[in-house]
């Protein structure tokens, strides 16, 4: 299942949903979170703001992205179920913005595919952030670390 | 002739000031020749050249040298590296 969606997501729902299988014997999960990374050394109590974020996609793109990354995990694991919840639109920091659920029979399968999936989603899925703080606005630049981190995978 | 739509995402939409754009095509051209062609429409057309942006057929990610069929592609995007997670 890929959500791309504005809500937010109840990560004990999902895990149910993953778990929905007698052949279930592990299940990983990751959840992302919005953090701030602004920096706050030049802020006083009095000037502090929230920092917001607003996620962008490309409909139709990110949804084929994310099906071919998790069509990708299938053929590399053996694996019964992947969840992708991925969301859009305005966020603020200690907000969720993605799930990546596996379920398979034994854990090394799960906790693999459940890191293969988010790095992908990291650097092959249409998406992409602007930070807005004290009223100005820029949009957070990818990190070379992120597409590196996908030769983990290329053998 | 062919109607393509060439499509823009975050910074690079900002930056040239546009949504979208649709050019005409009569045989087989590469993404690197359709962004000349659609920098013939722009006003403004460097931040398309600007290193780091990518390319997409129909939703899958293509390089410069990428060939566009008229004949069966829909929609071509130009976008900044993308930052979702």
């Amino acid at each position: 299942m890929i959500k791309v969606q504005k809500a937010d997501f109840d990560v004990a729902s999902l895990y149910q949903a993953l778990c929905d299988n007698n052949q279930t014997g592990a299940v990983a999960m990751f959840v992302g979170r919005v953090r701030d990374f602004g920096d706050k050394s030049n802020q006083t109590d009095s000037n502090k703001e929230e920092t917001l974020f607003e996620l962008e996609h490309y409909p139709g793109m990110t949804e084929h992205n994310l099906q071919q990354i998790v069509d990708e995990a299938h053929s590399r694991w053996d694996l019964h179920e992947v969840q992708v919840v991925h969301r859009v639109g305005e966020l603020k920091v200690q907000d969720q913005i993605v799930f990546v659920g596996v379920s398979s029979s034994h854990r090394a399968e799960a906790f693999q595919a459940c890191d293969f999936v988010m790095d992908y989603l990291k650097s092959r899925a249409a998406f992409w952030k602007k930070e807005t703080q004290s009223g100005k606005s820029q949009w957070v630049c990818a990190k070379e670390s992120d597409e590196k981190s996908l030769e983990r995978w290329s053998n | 002739m062919h109607k393509l739509d060439v499509v823009f995402f975050a910074s690079l939409r900002e930056s040239l000031g546009k949504e979208k754009v649709t050019i005409e095509l009569d045989k087989v051209t590469s993404i690197e020749e359709i962004k000349q062609a659609v920098a013939s429409l722009l006003d403004n057309p460097d931040p398309l050249f600007e290193e780091g942006i990518q390319a997409s057929i129909d939703y899958n990610f293509a390089r410069d040298s990428s060939k566009v069929d008229p004949e069966s592609v829909k929609e071509v995007a130009f976008f900044p590296p993308v930052t979702g997670g």
